[in-house]
C-alpha cells in the first residue's frame, strides 16, 4: 500500500502477503499462536522480541528493582556512630499527605529543652500511600524511600512503625540506591556533623545502636584513660595530636576546657578569647590557651577543687568526644602536676 | 479383554469357568478401569490445557503445586468437594439436581465402544458409531434441565444456546460421518478402525498395500474433508472456543452453569472435559485410525486372538500397550489442536455459528458425501453395478483416479463455497458506514 501526500511525500506501508482467501487468514492465525507456542520455551529476555516466556516467577525469582522504586519511608542513621540523620525539623510531618507521620521530638533531660533529634518518629504503612513527599522534602536526607515491599501481615497493629522499626543505616540505603544516595551524601553528612558539633551529646542514636554505642563508647573511654596516665609530660604535642582528625570536636572541646577554666579562674583578669574555630590552627591555638588558661587559674590558687569536674564530665558522646576526654585529663594531669611543682 | 480373560481362567488355572462367567468378569473388570480412567482423563486435560494455553499466551501456567503443577488439578477436585451447594430458592430443586447427572452420564457410555487397542474395544456394536453420536446427544438434554430449572435469565438463554448449537452440529458432523461409513459399509468402530490398515492408501481399497497400520482415513481427499468438517462440529459440540457460546463467560457469565456450585458445577465440568476427550477420541478413531500404527498388527498377530487362540498372552499386552500409545498420542494431539484453536480465534457469535453450521458446512459435507459415492464406485464396484469400465485400471490405477477425482471435486466445492460464504458474510466499509450512520447505502 502507498500512501501519497501532496508535497510530493510518499510513505510506503508493507502490508505484508497478498491478499487472503479461502481461509488463509484463519491458518495465519493459528500460525501466530503457533509460533508463540513455540517460542515459549525460551526466556524472553531481549523486549524488542514478541514471543517468549517474560514471567519471572517471583517468589523464586526477582527483579532487581530500580533505584528510583519508592514503597515505605524509612529512616537513616550512621553506620559507626548510630547516629540518626533526622533532627526532628517536622518538614515531613507536615508534608506527609494522609499525615501519617508522627514526631515526638527529644528533650534535653537537664534543661528540659527541646533538642534537635526525635524521641519517637512513627509511620503509620498501612495508611502511607507512598508518595515519596517525606523523602523529597527532608532537608537532612534522614528519610528515604525503602525498597521492601513484603509487609503483608495478619496483625494491623504490625503496620505502624516507631523508630526502631524505620531505622535503617546508611549502608542498608547506599546499597538499594547507589546513585541517588552518592549525590546527597556529602550534604547528608555535613549537616550531621553540624549537627553533632552543635549537641554532641544530644544527637538522636538509633535505637537498635544505643547498646552497641555504649559498648564501642565504654571501650573507648577505658583505653583513653589508660593513654593519658603515662601522657602526662609534654601538653602542647598532645593537645596537637588529637585534633587532626576529628578538628571540629577539637576545637569545640578547646572551646568548653577554655570556658571552663575562664569559670574556674573566676576574676583571673586574663581575657580568654573565644576561639572562632576557623581551622585547625585555630583550635590548636584555642587548645593552647585553654591550657595556660588552666594553669594560670591552678597558679593562682583556687584550682585545688578545678580536677574534680574535668575527669569524670567525660561525656562519652563518642570517640570525639572521647578524645574530648582526653584532652580534658591531659590539662587535668598537667594542673595537678603545676600544682605539685608550686607545693 | 474376554479372550484372555478366557485364557487365564480356563487355560492357566484350568477352572473351567462357564462362558457367562467369563463375559461377567470381563465386563467387569473393563467398566471398573474406564469409570477410573474418565475422571482421570478429566483432571489431565485440565492441566494440560491450562499448560498448553498458558505457553501460547506467552505464561508459564500452573507450576507451583507438586512437580511443574501436576497436582493442580487435583487441588481443584478438592476445591470443588468442599464447596458450599447451593440451589438457588426459586429453582427447580430435582430437575436442578438431575442435569448435571444426565449430563454426565452419556458421557461415560460413550466410553462403551471407544477402541483403545486391538482387541480392545469395550464392546463392539454393530452400530458403535450411531450410539456414540446418538449417545453424546442426549447431554443436550441435560444441559436443557439445567438452564430451565436454575430459574435464571442467563442459564436459560446459556441452554437455549447450547440446544440450538447442538442441533446445528450434529448434521454436519453425521454427514461427514456418513461419507466415512459410505467407504467402509460399516457401522461398527472396530471395522472403521480395521479399514484403516495400510500405508497411505488403504489395504481395503488396494489389495496388497503395505500394512503399517497408516492407512488412515485422512489421507484420502474424502477422508480429509470429512475430517475437517468433523473436527469443526466436534468443537461445537464440545463447546469449546470458537464456538463456547452456550457458556460465554463474557457475555451470559456461565450459561447453564450460572447457578451450580460445589460438587454439581463439577459434574458440568467433568462432562464437558470428558466430551472433549471422547470427541477428540473419536477423532482420532474415525480419522487417524485409531490404535493402528507400526506394529501393532503385527504384535496383535502374535498374541490370542479368535483366529489364533494358541498365540502368547504377553504378545497381547504389548500390542494393547503400544495401541493404547497411539490411541492416546493422537487423542492429546487433537485436544492440542483444540486448545491451539482456542488461543487463535475469538468466540463467534451466535448467527455466525448457525450460518457457518447451515450455509457452510452442511452444502459442503453434502458435496463431500457424493465424493465419498465415486471413491466408493471406482474402488470398491465391479461391472455387476455398473463400473466394468474401470476394471482395466486395476486396483492402483482406480484408486489414482478416484483419488484425483474426489480431490478436484472437494478442493472446487471448497474454494467456491468459502467464496460465496465469504461474499455473503463480507460487509463493505460503506455498508458499514451507512449502518452506523443511518444512511441508505
Ligand atoms: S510516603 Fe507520603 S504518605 Fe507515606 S509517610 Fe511519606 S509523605 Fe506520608
Ligand atoms: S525525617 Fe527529615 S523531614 Fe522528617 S523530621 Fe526528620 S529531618 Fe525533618
Amino acid at each position: 500500500m502507498t500512501i501519497q501526500f501532496e508535497r510530493g511525500k510518499v510513505v510506503v506501508i508493507d502490508r505484508g502477503a497478498r491478499k487472503l482467501r479461502v481461509g488463509q487468514g484463519m491458518l495465519k492465525g493459528m500460525a501466530v499462536v503457533w509460533h508463540h507456542w513455540l517460542k515459549s520455551f525460551q526466556k524472553l529476555d531481549n523486549f524488542s522480541k514478541t514471543a517468549g516466556v517474560f514471567t519471572v516467577e517471583y517468589p523464586d525469582e526477582r527483579i532487581k528493582l530500580p533505584e528510583a522504586y519508592r514503597n515505605m519511608p524509612i529512616l537513616l542513621y550512621d553506620d559507626e556512630t548510630g547516629q540518626e540523620l533526622c533532627t526532628a525539623c517536622f518538614q515531613c510531618q507536615r508534608v506527609c499527605p494522609p499525615q501519617v507521620i508522627h514526631i515526638n521530638q527529644a528533650r534535653n533531660p537537664e534543661t528540659g529543652k527541646a533538642i534537635p533529634a526525635a524521641a519517637e518518629f512513627i509511620i503509620e504503612y498501612d495508611a502511607c500511600m507512598s508518595c515519596g513527599f517525606c523523602a523529597e522534602v527532608c532537608p537532612f536526607d534522614s528519610i528515604k524511600m525503602d525498597h521492601e515491599f513484603e509487609l503483608s501481615t495478619e496483625d494491623h497493629a504490625e503496620l505502624t512503625m516507631n523508630k526502631a522499626q524505620l531505622s535503617r543505616p546508611v549502608s542498608y540505603y547506599e546499597r538499594i540506591a547507589p546513585t541517588f544516595w552518592a549525590e546527597v551524601k556529602a550534604s547528608a553528612y555535613k549537616k550531621l556533623q553540624n549537627s553533632v558539633k552543635r549537641r554532641v551529646d544530644l544527637i538522636g542514636i538509633a535505637p537498635q545502636m544505643v547498646e552497641k554505642v555504649k559498648a564501642m563508647r565504654a571501650a573507648a573511654a577505658e583505653s583513653e584513660a589508660t593513654e593519658a596516665a603515662p601522657s602526662s609530660a609534654p601538653t602542647k604535642p598532645s593537645a596537637a595530636e588529637t585534633s587532626p582528625a576529628t578538628d571540629k570536636a577539637a576545637k569545640l572541646a578547646a572551646i568548653r576546657a577554655a570556658n571552663a577554666a575562664k569559670q574556674d579562674a573566676g576574676n583571673g583578669g586574663t581575657s580568654t578569647p573565644e576561639a572562632p574555630a576557623g581551622d585547625d590552627k585555630a583550635a590548636k591555638l584555642a587548645a593552647i590557651r585553654a591550657a595556660n588558661a588552666a594553669k594560670k587559674a591552678a597558679e593562682s590558687g583556687e584550682g585545688s577543687a578545678s580536677v574534680a569536674p574535668a575527669a569524670p564530665e567525660a561525656p562519652a558522646g563518642d570517640d570525639k568526644a572521647a578524645r574530648l576526654a582526653a584532652i580534658r585529663a591531659a590539662n587535668a594531669a598537667k594542673k595537678a602536676k603545676d600544682e605539685q611543682e608550686n607545693s | 479383554m474376554y479372550d484372555v480373560v478366557d485364557y487365564v481362567l480356563n487355560t492357566t488355572f484350568n477352572l473351567g469357568a462357564a462362558g457367562w462367567v467369563v463375559s461377567l468378569i470381563s465386563y467387569l473388570m473393563i467398566a471398573t478401569v474406564l469409570f477410573l480412567v474418565a475422571p482421570l482423563q478429566m483432571l489431565f486435560l485440565t492441566y494440560y490445557e491450562r499448560r498448553l494455553i498458558a505457553r501460547m499466551q506467552d505464561r508459564v501456567g500452573p507450576n507451583r503445586v507438586g512437580p511443574e503443577g501436576m497436582f493442580q488439578p487435583v487441588a481443584d477436585a478438592v476445591k470443588m468437594f468442599t464447596k458450599e451447594d447451593i440451589i438457588p430458592a426459586a429453582a427447580d430443586k430435582w430437575v436442578h439436581l438431575l442435569a448435571p447427572l444426565v449430563v454426565v452420564a452419556p458421557t461415560m457410555f460413550m466410553f462403551a465402544v471407544l477402541p483403545w487397542g486391538p482387541g480392545m474395544t469395550p464392546i463392539d456394536m454393530h452400530i458403535g458409531l450411531l450410539f456414540f453420536f446418538a449417545v453424546s446427544s442426549i447431554s443436550a438434554v441435560g444441559l436443557m434441565m439445567a438452564g430451565w430449572a436454575s430459574y435464571n435469565k442467563f442459564s436459560l438463554l446459556g441452554a437455549m444456546r447450547a440446544v440450538a448449537q447442538m442441533v446445528s452440529y450434529e448434521i454436519p458432523a453425521m454427514l461427514s460421518l456418513l461419507a466415512i461409513v459410505m467407504i467402509t459399509g460399516s457401522l461398527s468402530i472396530v471395522d472403521i478402525v480395521q479399514w484403516q490398515g495400510g500405508l497411505f492408501i488403504s489395504s481395503s481399497d488396494v489389495a496388497g498395500v503395505p500394512n503399517w497400520g497408516l492407512g488412515w482415513f485422512v489421507f484420502n481427499p474424502v477422508g480429509f474433508l470429512a475430517f475437517a468438517a468433523f473436527f469443526i462440529a466436534a468443537l461445537a459440540e464440545g463447546e469449546r472456543t470458537p464456538f463456547d457460546i452456550p457458556e460465554a463467560d463474557s457475555e451470559i457469565v456461565a450459561g447453564y452453569m450460572t447457578e451450580y456450585s460445589g460438587m454439581k458445577f463439577g459434574l458440568f465440568f467433568l462432562a464437558q472435559y470428558v466430551l472433549n476427550f471422547l470427541l477428540c477420541a473419536i477423532t482420532a478413531v474415525i480419522f487417524f485410525g485409531a490404535w493402528q500404527g507400526p506394529g501393532v498388527n503385527e504384535l496383535y498377530a502374535l498374541g490370542i486372538t479368535p483366529d489364533n487362540p494358541d498365540g502368547n498372552g504377553w504378545f497381547n499386552v504389548l500390542a494393547g500397550v503400544l495401541g493404547a500409545f497411539y490411541f492416546l498420542f493422537k487423542t492429546y494431539a487433537f485436544f492440542f489442536v483444540m486448545v491451539w484453536i482456542r488461543g487463535a480465534f475469538p468466540r463467534l457469535r451466535v448467527d455466525q455459528l448457525m450460518d457457518f453450521g447451515w450455509k457452510y458446512l452442511i452444502p459442503l459435507t453434502l458435496v463431500n458425501v457424493f465424493s465419498a459415492a465415486i471413491w466408493v464406485g471406482f474402488n470398491n464396484w465391479g461391472a455387476n453395478e455398473g463400473f466394468g469400465f474401470a476394471e482395466p485400471l486395476g486396483d492402483l490405477g482406480r484408486w489414482a483416479v478416484a483419488f484425483v477425482l474426489t480431490l478436484a471435486i472437494n478442493i472446487a466445492a471448497y474454494i467456491v463455497m468459502t467464496r460465496i460464504y465469504g461474499e455473503t458474510r463480507r460487509v463493505t466499509f460503506d455498508e458499514q458506514l451507512a449502518d452506523t450512520a443511518g444512511l441508505p447505502s
